[in-house]
Formats: C-alpha cells, sequence, structure tokens
C-alpha cells in the first residue's frame, strides 16, 4: 500500500510538472495555430524569431540589468519586429495560392535567423534570468514551481487577450474577413498585407513573451533549443487543430503531460517515440486535430 | 579530382532524395518522410555489406525494397491526413525512424573488433568500397548510373499518362476520382516510390561517408528533402537537379570562400530564390529562356 | 581603348611574372589545411581552434618555422581554415578537398566525434595496403574526444586527453580527500555519443573502483573495470538521463534527488548540463559533491550556469599553470578566442607538426607532396613523445592516440580555479 502511494504522488507530481511546461509548448503552438489560421500558411521561422527574442530580451538584461518585466517587454517587441520582417521578406509577395515557396522561403527564415544568432553568442549557452525562482509550492508530498504556474497563468491571459483580440475589435475581424474570405475583404476596404503583417506581429509578440517564458522555464538560452522547439510547437499547433487557439493549449498541456510520463516509465530513449507515435495515431484517427478551427470557417 | 567527384556524388544522392520527394509533392503529398526512408535505406544496406558481407548491388537492391516496403505501409495512413496535416504525420514517422536508430544496437566481432550499428555512438567503418579497391570515378560512375537511370524512368512517365495522372491527383483530386482515376493507389503508388528512391539514395549514402549515427537522419534533412524539388520547381526533374548544384554545389560548397558568412548566406539566399523564383528555380520562364537560348521549337500549346 | 586594352595587359603579365619570381624563393612552406565547427551551436570550439592553431603557428614561424629535410627553414603555413558544421559529409568533403586540391601535407580537424569517425573511415585503414583504396592523408585532431577513433585507420591522429585515466586518478584523489562522500548517482545525455559512453562505461566505473557506492537504480554487473556493467547501467538509469537539446529536467532531478547521494556526476555538455544543475537547485538538492565532463570545463559552462555549476569539479587537458600555457593563453586571449583542453590541443598540434616534419625531412615542394604526406606519416606515427602546454605528452604509436597530463578543476566563485595537480 505504501509503495502504491509513493507510486502515485510520483506519478502525479511528473504529470504535473509536465503539464506546467507544457504551457511553454502550448505558447508557440499558439503562434503557429494563430498564422496558419489567418492565412493558411506555416510560418517555420516562428520559433526561431521567438528565440531570437528571447536573446534580445537577454541582452537587455546583460547591457542594462533591466528587471524581467522589461525582459519579456524586449522580447516582445523583438519577435514582433522579426515577425513583420518574416512576413515581408517570406510571404508578402509570393503569391498566396504558393503555399511550397512560402513555406520553403520561411524555412530559409529560419535558417539565417538561428545562424545569426549563433553568429552573436558564439553558439554559447547562455544563462537567463528565471522568474520566481525560490517559489515552490510544496502541498503535502506534492512541489509546484512558481515560474511554471507563472507561464501557466500567462499562457491562459494571452489566450484571452488574443481571443479578445480576434473577436472583439475591428482588428480581429479584418483578421478572420481576410482569412475566410481575402477577395471580398479586399472589397470591403480591409488592406489585406496590412492585417497580415499585423497577425504576424501580433503573433511574434506571443512568440517573444513564449520564448522569454521557455528560457526562463530552463534557466539558459542556446540555439539547439531552434529545431525541438519548431517540430514541438508545429505538433501542439496541429494536435490542437490548426487555427485553434483553446486546441493549442490543451495540446500543449497535452504534450508536456505525456512526455513526463513516458519518461517517467519507459526512460529517455522511448519517450519521443511514444510522443510521435501518438501524435501518427490521432493524425490519422482524428485528423483535424482537437477542435477545428476558430479563425477561418473550413 | 577526388574532391569534385565526391561532391558530384553528393549532388547524386542528394538529387535522388529530392525526386523521391518529387514524386510526392507531384500528387500534392508534401511528406517529411523521406529522411526516414533514407534512413532505413542507409541501414539496411550498411547492415547487409558490414555484418552479412554481401554484395553491394544486393545490399542496395534490398534497401530499395525495404524502404520501399515501408513506404507502402505508411502510405495508407497517410491517405487519412492532408496539407499540413500530412506534413506534421510524416515528421512524425521520421523522428520515429530516427529514435529506432538511436536505439538500433547490432553489434558483431569480426577480426577482434566490434562492428554494426551501436546506438548513439553510430554505425562506422562501413567501407565496402575502400576494401574492396573501388576507385573514386568508379564510385561516382556506379552512383550516377543509378540516379541517371531514376532520371530518366522519372522524366519518361511524366510524358506519358502517368505523368498526367500523378499531376491530376496533385492538381484537383476530386476532378481525378471523378474521372475514373484511382486516387488511393495512385498515392500510395507515389508514396511507395518515393520510399524506393529514396532508399536507393540512402545506401549509397552510407557507403559514401562510412559511417552512419541517428544525427544525420533529421527534420533538417526531411526539409532539405522536399526544398530541392519546391526550390528547383516540378515542371520536370532537371528543376530537382538544378536545386541539388544550387544548395550543395553553390550554397555548401561553393561559398566555402566566405568562411562564416556562408551559413549566414544560406538561409537568405533561400528566401530571395523563393521570392523571385517561386515556382522554382527551373519553371516554365527559365525553361522557355532556354529553349529561346538553344533554338529549340515549344511543343505546341504549352505555355 | 584598344591601346588601353594593350597596356593594361601587358601590365598584368609582367606583374604576374615577377611575382612569380619573387614567390619561387619564398614559396616553400609547409601547409596545413584546419577545419572544425564553425557554424551553428558547437560554433565556439571551431572558432577557438582556429584562433589556438593561428596563433601557435605564428609563434613557430616568429621564432624562425620548421626545418626542411635540406637543412632550410621554412615557415609553416595555414592554408586555410574551413566549417565542418558538424556534418559527416561536409568534414569529407573538405578532407578530399585538402587531399585532392591542396598541397597540404596534413588535416587539421574536426570538432565532432561523428565527423572524426566518418572522417577516418574513408582514410586508407592500413599503410601500404594496395587493395585498399581508402585516401592517403594524415589528419591530426584535436577535439573529437570519443574514445578510441585514431585506431579505424593509421593516417589517423590525435591529441585529446585520456579520459579513462583522468577519471581513474581523479576519483583515487577525490576518495582521499572526501572520506564523508560514500554514496553517488548520476546523469548524462544519451543522443550525444561521447558524453554517454564516458558517463556509462568511464566514469561511473572509475568511482566504482575507488569505493563510491552507487545508489542510482540497482545494477549488480556495475563493476571497478571500464565498461563493466555498461550496458546494463544504459538500460536501469534511462529515466534519469536525457537528451542534449531537453528543456525540462524535472523527473530526472527528481528521480536523483530522491536516491540522495552525496555526490551527483553531470556528465553532459554545458547546455543540458546547466538545465539540469538549474532544476536541481530549484528541486533544493544539494550534494556534497558534483563532478562534470571534460568537455564542459570551458567558458561556455560559466556563460549558462556559473552559480549553479558552482564547485563542480572536472578534470581536463589544460590549465594556464605553466609559463607556457599561461604565455599561449593569453597570445590565444589576445586573439579573440579561449583556450581550453580541446582548442589548446590545437595549439599542441601546431608544436607536433613541426617535430614531425622536422623529423621526416620533408621537402615540402609541390611535386612531392603524396610522398611528403607519407613521410609525415610515418614520423608522426613514431612519436613517442612531444610537449604539451602542461606538461608532456606521450604518444602510442599502435592506435595514434596520445596520453595527455591533467588537471582538477573546480568553479569557485564563478572562475575555473585549478584545485589539484596529480603530478605533484
Amino acid at each position: 500500500m505504501d509503495d502504491f502511494w509513493y507510486e502515485f504522488v510520483e506519478v502525479t507530481q511528473t504529470i504535473t510538472d509536465g503539464l506546467l511546461f507544457g504551457s511553454t509548448y502550448a505558447l508557440i503552438g499558439i503562434g503557429f495555430t494563430l498564422i496558419f489560421g489567418a492565412m493558411g500558411k506555416l510560418n517555420m521561422a516562428y520559433a526561431g524569431a521567438a528565440l531570437a527574442g528571447a536573446y534580445a530580451g537577454l541582452a537587455a538584461f546583460v547591457l542594462v540589468k533591466a528587471p524581467l518585466v522589461v525582459v519579456f517587454g524586449v522580447s516582445a517587441v523583438a519577435a514582433a519586429l522579426l515577425g513583420y520582417a518574416i512576413y515581408f521578406t517570406c510571404f508578402r509577395f509570393i503569391p498566396t495560392h504558393n503555399h511550397l515557396a512560402a513555406l520553403m522561403a520561411s524555412v530559409g527564415g529560419l535558417f539565417f535567423i538561428d545562424e545569426v544568432v549563433v553568429h552573436v553568442t558564439r553558439g554559447s549557452p547562455l544563462t537567463f534570468p528565471s522568474m520566481f525562482d525560490d517559489i515552490y509550492f510544496e502541498i503535502g508530498p506534492f512541489g509546484i514551481r512558481g515560474d511554471l504556474v507563472f507561464v501557466f497563468i500567462i499562457g491562459l491571459l494571452s489566450t484571452g487577450v488574443l481571443l479578445y483580440i480576434l473577436f472583439k475589435t475591428r482588428l480581429g475581424l479584418a483578421t478572420r474577413a481576410v482569412a475566410q474570405q481575402d477577395i471580398a475583404a479586399r472589397l470591403c476596404g480591409i488592406g489585406v498585407h496590412t492585417t497580415n503583417s499585423v497577425t504576424f506581429a501580433i503573433a511574434g509578440v506571443l512568440g517573444g513573451i513564449a520564448g522569454a517564458m521557455t528560457a526562463a522555464a530552463v534557466g539558459v538560452l542556446s540555439p539547439v533549443m531552434t529545431v525541438p522547439l519548431t517540430v514541438k510547437g508545429i505538433i501542439v499547433a496541429v494536435l490542437g487543430g490548426l487555427g485553434s487557439i483553446p486546441g493549442a493549449i490543451i495540446a500543449g498541456l497535452f504534450i508536456g503531460g505525456f512526455e513526463n510520463v513516458f519518461l517517467y516509465f519507459r526512460g529517455i530513449d522511448e519517450r519521443d517515440m511514444y510522443v510521435v507515435a501518438l501524435l501518427f495515431l490521432f493524425l490519422v484517427f482524428r485528423p483535424n486535430g482537437l477542435f477545428g478551427s476558430t479563425i477561418t470557417r473550413d | 579530382m577526388d574532391y569534385y567527384l565526391n561532391l558530384i556524388n553528393t549532388i547524386g544522392i542528394h538529387t535522388l532524395l529530392g525526386l523521391s520527394a518529387y514524386l510526392l509533392i507531384l500528387t500534392g503529398q508534401v511528406s517529411m518522410a523521406q529522411a526516414g526512408f533514407f534512413g532505413v535505406g542507409a541501414y539496411t544496406a550498411a547492415i547487409l555489406t558490414v555484418i552479412f558481407q554481401w554484395s553491394i548491388l544486393s545490399a542496395i537492391g534490398a534497401a530499395m525494397l525495404v524502404a520501399g516496403g515501408l513506404a507502402f505501409l505508411v502510405g495508407f495512413p497517410a491517405l487519412r491526413v492532408r496539407g499540413l496535416m500530412l506534413v506534421v504525420a510524416t515528421i512524425a514517422f521520421s523522428e520515429f525512424a530516427r529514435m529506432f536508430f538511436y536505439n538500433l544496437r547490432w553489434q558483431v566481432v569480426r577480426d577482434g573488433t566490434e562492428i554494426g550499428p551501436n546506438g548513439t555512438m553510430g554505425f562506422a567503418e562501413i567501407r565496402y568500397f575502400n576494401n574492396n579497391g573501388w576507385l573514386n570515378w568508379e564510385v561516382t560512375i556506379f552512383l550516377w548510373t543509378f540516379v541517371v537511370v531514376v532520371m530518366a524512368i522519372i522524366w519518361w512517365s511524366d510524358r506519358t499518362r502517368v505523368g498526367a495522372v500523378l499531376r491530376a491527383v496533385g492538381e484537383d483530386e476530386l476532378a481525378a476520382d471523378s474521372t475514373g482515376i484511382n486516387v488511393t493507389v495512385v498515392k500510395v503508388a507515389a508514396m511507395t516510390a518515393g520510399g524506393v528512391v529514396a532508399g536507393l539514395a540512402g545506401s549509397l549514402y552510407a557507403h559514401q561517408v562510412t559511417d552512419l549515427d541517428h544525427h544525420t537522419f533529421t527534420v533538417l534533412l526531411a526539409t532539405f528533402a522536399i526544398a530541392y524539388p519546391i526550390l528547383g520547381g516540378l515542371t520536370n526533374v532537371f528543376g530537382t537537379l538544378v536545386a541539388v548544384v544550387f544548395i550543395q554545389g553553390l550554397l555548401v560548397e561553393g561559398l566555402r570562400f566566405l568562411g562564416d558568412w556562408r551559413m549566414l548566406l544560406f538561409g537568405a539566399l533561400i528566401i530571395v530564390a523563393m521570392n523571385f523564383k517561386p515556382m522554382g528555380l527551373f519553371d516554365n520562364q527559365t525553361i522557355r529562356i532556354l529553349q529561346n537560348a538553344l533554338g529549340i521549337k515549344r511543343r505546341g500549346g504549352s505555355t | 581603348m584598344k591601346r588601353f586594352c594593350k597596356v593594361v595587359s601587358v601590365g598584368l603579365v609582367s606583374c604576374a611574372l615577377s611575382l612569380s619570381a619573387l614567390t619561387s624563393s619564398a614559396d616553400r612552406s609547409v601547409k596545413v589545411l584546419g577545419w572544425g565547427a564553425q557554424s551553428g551551436p558547437l560554433k565556439s570550439f571551431g572558432v577557438n581552434s582556429e584562433t589556438a592553431l593561428r596563433s601557435a603557428v605564428a609563434e613557430i614561424n616568429a621564432a624562425g618555422g620548421v626545418k626542411l629535410g635540406d637543412g632550410s627553414m621554412a615557415p609553416i603555413e595555414v592554408i586555410g581554415y574551413e566549417d565542418s558544421a558538424c556534418k559527416k559529409d561536409q568534414n569529407i568533403a573538405i578532407l578530399r578537398k585538402t587531399a585532392s586540391t591542396t598541397d597540404a601535407i596534413v588535416g587539421m580537424g574536426a570538432t565532432c566525434s561523428g565527423s572524426c569517425q566518418a572522417m577516418f573511415g574513408v582514410l586508407q585503414k592500413k599503410v601500404g595496403d594496395s587493395s585498399d583504396s581508402g585516401l592517403q592523408m594524415p589528419i591530426l585532431a584535436d577535439t573529437c574526444i570519443r574514445p578510441g577513433l585514431a585506431k579505424i585507420s593509421e593516417w589517423a591522429f590525435r591529441n585529446v586527453p585520456n579520459e579513462i585515466a583522468m577519471y581513474d586518478a581523479l576519483f583515487a584523489w577525490l576518495s582521499q580527500q572526501h572520506p564523508d562522500i560514500k554514496t553517488f548517482s548520476g546523469g548524462t545525455e544519451t543522443d550525444q555519443g561521447h558524453s554517454f559512453i564516458t558517463h556509462t562505461a568511464v566514469i561511473v566505473q572509475a568511482a566504482i573502483k575507488h569505493g563510491f557506492e552507487w545508489v542510482g537504480p540497482a545494477v549488480p554487473e556495475l563493476g571497478p573495470k571500464v565498461k563493466q556493467g555498461m550496458k546494463e547501467l544504459q538500460a536501469a538509469a534511462k529515466t534519469q538521463h536525457w537528451l542534449m537539446g531537453d528543456t525540462n529536467y524535472t523527473v530526472q532531478a527528481r528521480k536523483i534527488k530522491k536516491q540522495n547521494p552525496d555526490m551527483i556526476l553531470v556528465s553532459s555538455h554545458p547546455f543540458s548540463a546547466c538545465g539540469f544543475l538549474k532544476e536541481m537547485k530549484r528541486q533544493r538538492v544539494k550534494p556534497k559533491l558534483l563532478v562534470g565532463l571534460t568537455s564542459s570545463a570551458s567558458q561556455e559552462t560559466l556563460n549558462g550556469c556559473m552559480k549553479e555549476a558552482e564547485g563542480i569539479i572536472i578534470p581536463t587537458g589544460f590549465a594556464p599553470i605553466t609559463a607556457e600555457a599561461q604565455k599561449a593563453n593569453d597570445i590565444v586571449g589576445k586573439a579573440g578566442g579561449f583556450l581550453d583542453l580541446h582548442s589548446a590541443a590545437a595549439w599542441e598540434n601546431a608544436y607536433l607538426v613541426k617535430a614531425a616534419v622536422e623529423a621526416a625531412g620533408i621537402t615540402a615542394s609541390s611535386d612531392s607532396v603524396d610522398a611528403d604526406r607519407a613521410k609525415f606519416r610515418d614520423a608522426l606515427a613514431s612519436i613517442t613523445a612531444s610537449d604539451g602546454l602542461i606538461g608532456p605528452v606521450s604518444r602510442d604509436t599502435a592506435t595514434g592516440e596520445a596520453s595527455k597530463p591533467y588537471v582538477y578543476v573546480q568553479v569557485v566563485d564563478g572562475q575555473w580555479k585549478v584545485i589539484h595537480d596529480p603530478r605533484g
């Protein structure tokens, strides 16, 4: 009985840690899903821009000892600017129906951003200021990281803000109009390129915050994080249903939790195999993800 | 000379990899699974020549069968997902394959040393060519015979009904279906063919670099595989070849003199290429220019 | 216009002629070509190695250069340093480029062990084996540290520390210094060959050999000999290991925390080592001692987690403890690089090249490149001792490997400090 209780505590703790960490995946997933929902395109450079934003925030910390709030702010702004730059260079001039060319251009963008980061930092991992590092809630035998709770809350808040923007403001109306029928939207006087740029910028803000939060949660920034985060973000976006923001959140938590559970039971060698197998099965049996699309009608 | 032969070999292998993705993109399936089939082909052929001491041709043949068989199996569930979902599903497959190789351990003792795949440590000393005294130019001819044959087959089928059927499915599945084309058969056949070609590419790769580990068969490689046909254009097989020469020849090797600016330009030039030639480097416009330059009469009706 | 062209072409031709006259006498130099990771996450390795190599070569040339076979002195010329990006095919391409398009007598690279494994595989395995069409080009590596690589080919040589000897000596010393420390556990990154094999085949066993008790998951096969119980340990401990790009170390840290070991091994490169160390700090895991992986005795670890790495002890092949080492450290530092156990080997390799060239009596003219390479290889293979920056290095002529002196360093107040030199 004692053993069972012990196992129960351990597994619950594992799941909780995983769920909370999954908020970081969720935030990145939301960015991918937002852009897909609004434009029907995949921005492969997104996670790279998010991390680059985090590096910019780190620069603020290292150079002028900025407080954490400012660090997040700088990350958000930097990633938003990068988001706009990516839109301009990889999506703006490529014909809208040509998904492949835009995809490839954004891959080029990913390589470029990653290499710039490597050049500036010489590839070295860099310590990132942590938030609420000493806050550790202990509830009986369980411990919950304060900083991950904060990330979770911010994730929920951003979702709220994002949904508000999408459904309660003119900008959101324009975004949804462009997503559903860009020709009709143009006829109504909505500037398609302006709207898309703003969408990318908003996604960038989210990405910068996501990047900074992930960096704060790990404590270290390194270019090795880019590809795993890109893959995870895309998986989360697809699992949640492309275009669905609540879907991305749930999928992110799901992946985070499952990852940890698989690690706990089957060890590091098989952890990721189960995650991708799960994804593959999910896609085969539920190809549209958890929830369809909140932004477009398909 | 050796260096240039090596580069030509690399271009050949990557052209095969690109062509395997090309076949699939023609049918409208953007597949990131090619890295997985490439890896399966590589490990299968290497295990056969190193552990079982098969000859290179049989090993390559077997690798193509295994990769093709696996692709056939993947083709069916892949039917259920489309577009971006397929991209993700195939990423999942490639990652699964990569993790399989990361865990794969099959060591045999020969002449006092352990040989064979050893998990994270990789699979070292796949020395069939060197051990059997193959000279570099012999390897090049061997490898490129395969490339030319595959290109010829795809080129030829493109000019027959096979190509039309593939492209019809890629253009509009519903329309293709309503003209009596069995879309399922076409898509699975394309996936299988793609697997066979990727397996061929992988088996050649294994023997060229003599060493394999899971770090090679990543999402990045899968991205390169689809980059070649996208960058090159889907008009014909030469587009893929042109793209491979552009990336491997120009960007990777040609720009070495730029030192550490090379990798920076890599991403930037891809962006530039896609903005200026969104239908690929070897698109209809390029073909028209070439035809005019070479004085070839255009086939009637084509734009 | 025509006249202008004529003048220009005459001018160019005469320039070319006079240049060739000028260079023919000072033409001879011993050429080497280096490569390493200069892009991607391991960029600092390549940058440091290049800086170290070029600085050392500059020092050698300033002191007169190397003596050729005919008695004349000639400089060493680093004709290039390429970016091999830790990709096998790029490494092989650069190797073949060096071998077939340049006069370099030795290739000095690469950074990643997997790349070296691939490169050594395309070389001729045994010298003089005419049935083997492998490349006949000597390679002298400074960073590929995974155990046992140079024996793949007789043309392959390395100047890397011997981790078996280092950890054996380290734990011997630690067991004397810290009799209060009895138990240990630890984790590693499993997708990085060097870390994974060194942890599960060398470090754990060395600790057991010197009396420390493994309190991780039970592995009865574990023992004091290298590789003893390696496979069983890899299987048993897989819930407390991680991947080199992981961001979430909660499960692993908690597992190890529950084991309550006195000493914890963190056998991984700086990014994941720092990620893990930071998680341990969050979970209030405070072991009495931390031991790390050789490759992490570097500036990167300080950049990534200076505070959390406080107290970690690592055996390393370089520290500025001798006059030589201090001087090299200053020179490389001014040139914009860092010397650590990997890049210091690149510095030493320049001098090793000098020694081998002089022993071989190389003529360094462009029509004798193949002969020079063979002579150089033979000479390098027969060198049994050379000068390292912190002490003499012995070389094993059978395997092409080095046996290097080492010291133990520890992060003290955010800096690496040498806490013990086992040579007394």
